[in-house]
């Protein structure tokens, strides 16, 4: 009797040859998907007779090949690492060091917060809003909800909005300290070129400044801040690079097959 | 229509006495509208279908365009949704599809209606329908001998099949996900998500509620690179999930989407539960000789809302009329150029809107901070606008440059607002 091997998929997933697996005609057709199966096609043909069946399964009983990973192991071409930026979100491969799911924990609940948005009456003291606080409160509340997901409610919708906040706020508590610390670290270093510039070869800071190559190693310095602030973001340029041209390869893959194997050109008209 | 040029070349060999002979593997809508197409171009057309009842898991939505260019009749359609609600992780909901006006419509089909529909008018114009499995096929031994195709025909009466062969001319893949006719031509591996679904009958007023109306759920509880969802079927809703990067998870991002939506579909029950796999992108290779892949067979469903049935149907008809044009309506052998003249097509016409899908999804998929600034953009009328257009009509529709460039400013400020949060938040813990 041949062997059937199925593959390890959940019962959900349907493949299309696996639910003629169960039909043999008497005459020793049929297909088998046999284990050996994959072995024989590099040859180009599945040959189906009756004495490759016993081989075939004799092959797969006696060598334990590895089973086939069901089409949920199966990750497509690119996996772990790999995967990571091909598709988004590499939080998720770090996502199952957190509990995602509370069943039954507490809802998100605060004094301030008043028919799905932020009351912002309770923000204000004496006639001034305190937006930082505001801002604190929504990172709170996204928070809690990213490591307790709530249910979403119809009755009691959320329709709070970033904006509301006003983009001065965001400026003074997001922007600005962090261009102090790039500021801080560029004044430094440029003091410290401009004295060993100065040692080396004479030219004053004055000079420095007036000359072409002074302005234009300037430019690049400034960009390069402006690029790179961590050491980690060469790498994430580097990433985002590829990313952004990966779609376009796995499209083109099709034409590189035609470069290699030129087919005879009838006139193509489009 | 098909306009003919005919630039048949001097080396296609004229067919003495007989038609050209096209197999279509695969009767879903990629199958059904090539074989169509190829039927009434005058081709001797055979379509294989292993299930003709097969109802296939499916989000099963339909844009406006695809009912005007395939003429579907308006019965077919189970629900015509006009309205969208986009959930944030954090719970922000926004309703989307004001600026619909009330014409238009995302249709929700059964596929099986769909299917069988498209099969029935293929068969009406020549196709003969076969009710039978594809094994594999034997390669032609010079460009002008045909490719022996083997099959298992079914008669309806037994389970059991009986094995028979075919000799056809040209294959037109359009076998789906898993497609048999892509692992003979050795088209090579492709990355694809897991869609998992269940379809849960819920009470009736709680049904009026998604009366025309669907949801998206965005989190990294829900998915860590789709979305989960709520599409209103005939009379039931189909809640579902999908992911690439972490499918043996799937399970967990389902019941995470059932939570979400605990409200609103409590008391229902499950009556069906099914899965199957989505492709990210195209096959390495998706024409070989005389044999081409069309449809999730060849890999074309967009990224970030996952669409497949429009793109299978147009890539079918495209394909389709390449064969007719390159056989100038069946009297000429083809070659793989023609198929080839379909591929040039559709990469032209359908790459600017399958690389704009890329780039949303990178951008907006990525983390919670993007998907909240992706829900919170939604607000904004132009950008419903915008997006409705090109779903709807499937045409990148340039709009007013200011507003572009406002949308743009926006967004940037989205995100920004958005990360920011996050990083202060990441701050507070580290």
């Amino acid at each position: 009797m041949a062997t059937l091997f199925q593959s390890a998929a959940s019962p959900l997933l349907h493949r299309s040859s696996s639910s003629c697996c169960s039909w043999l005609s008497a005459s020793g057709g049929g297909h088998l998907k046999l284990k050996g199966e994959d072995a024989v096609r590099r040859h180009g043909r599945l040959v189906v007779k009756a004495e490759d069946e016993r081989n075939g399964s004799a092959a797969g009983e006696v060598v334990a090949k590895p089973r086939k990973a069901s089409p949920l192991q199966r990750g497509g071409t690119l996996s772990g690492e790999e995967a990571e930026g091909k598709d988004p979100s590499p939080a998720a491969l770090l996502a199952n060091k957190k509990p995602l799911m509370s069943l039954g924990g507490g809802m998100f609940e605060d004094a301030r917060w008043k028919n799905g948005t932020w009351d912002i009456q309770q923000f204000t003291n004496s006639g001034r809003v305190d937006w930082d606080a505001v801002i604190d409160a929504e990172i709170a509340r996204r928070k809690w909800l990213e490591e307790n997901p709530e249910a979403s409610s119809n009755s009691d919708p959320v329709v709070f909005d970033t904006s509301t906040v006003p983009w001065w706020a965001w400026v003074k508590r997001f922007h600005l300290p962090e261009a102090e610390i790039l500021n801080g670290r560029a004044a430094m270093i440029g003091y410290f070129a401009a004295y060993l510039i100065d040692s080396a070869t004479g030219v004053g800071l004055v000079d420095q400044t007036n000359s072409f190559f002074g302005k234009l190693l300037l430019f690049i310095a400034v960009t390069g801040v402006l690029l790179i602030r961590k050491n980690e973001d060469a790498n994430n340029l580097k990433t985002l690079a590829s990313e952004w041209t990966f779609y376009d390869k796995q499209w083109q893959a099709t034409w590189k097959n035609e470069e290699q194997h030129p087919v005879s050109e009838k006139e193509i008209k489009l | 229509m098909v306009v003919v040029r005919i630039f048949a070349g001097m080396n296609s060999r004229k067919l003495e006495g007989r038609k050209l002979r096209v197999a279509v593997v695969g009767g879903g809508p990629a199958g059904g509208s090539a074989a169509e197409t190829l039927a009434k171009g005058g081709i001797e057309t055979f379509l294989f279908e292993r299930k003709l009842d097969n109802a296939k898991p499916c989000g099963g939505a339909i844009p406006l365009c695809m009912v005007g260019e395939f003429d579907l009749p308006q019965d077919i359609i189970d629900r015509k949704v006009t309205k969208m609600k986009m959930i944030s992780p954090s719970n922000v909901a926004v309703d989307v599809g004001r600026t619909l006006n009330e014409n238009e419509y995302i249709g929700m089909v059964r596929r099986e209606v769909l299917d069988s529909y498209m099969r029935d008018r293929a068969a009406s114009f020549g196709a003969q329908v076969i009710n039978g499995l594809y094994l594999r096929m034997e390669a032609p031994k010079d460009e002008d001998s045909p490719y022996v195709l083997h099959y298992t025909r079914y008669d309806g009466k037994s389970k059991v099949g009986t094995p028979s062969k075919l000799e056809v001319d040209a294959i037109v893949g359009a076998d789906g996900a898993n497609s048999r006719v892509a692992k003979d031509i050795d088209a090579g591996d492709y990355d694809y998500a897991i869609a998992f679904q269940e379809r849960i009958k819920i009470p009736d007023e709680k049904m009026a509620y998604y009366e025309n109306l669907a949801e998206m759920y965005v989190g990294a509880d829900v998915s860590p690179d789709f979305y989960g969802w709520v599409f209103p079927k005939c009379d039931h809703v189909a809640v579902g999930t999908g992911t690439v990067i972490d499918k043996p998870a799937i399970k967990k991002y389902q019941t995470a989407t059932r939570n979400r939506a605990k409200d609103k579909i409590e008391g229902g029950k499950i009556i069906r539960v099914e899965a199957h796999p989505i492709p990210e992108h195209p096959r390495p290779r998706r024409v070989k000789d005389r044999v081409a892949l069309v449809g999730d067979a060849a890999g074309y469903v967009t990224k970030c809302s996952g669409e497949g049935i429009y793109f299978a149907a147009k890539s079918g008809r495209m394909c389709a009329e390449a064969i007719v044009e390159g056989s100038a309506f069946g009297q000429r052998m083809i070659n793989e150029a023609d198929l080839r003249t379909y591929l040039r097509k559709w990469d032209n016409k359908y790459w600017p809107t399958y690389k704009v899908l890329d780039i949303l999804q990178k951008l907006f998929y990525r983390s919670n901070p993007a998907r909240e600034a992706f829900v919170e953009m939604c607000a904004d009328e132009y950008v419903q606008k915008m997006t409705f257009d090109s779903y709807l009509y499937k045409t990148v529709v340039p709009g007013n440059p200011l507003d572009d460039l406002k949308l743009a400013v926006n967004t940037i400020g989205s995100l920004v607002r958005a990360y920011a949060l996050r990083n202060e938040s990441l701050k507070a813990t580290a």
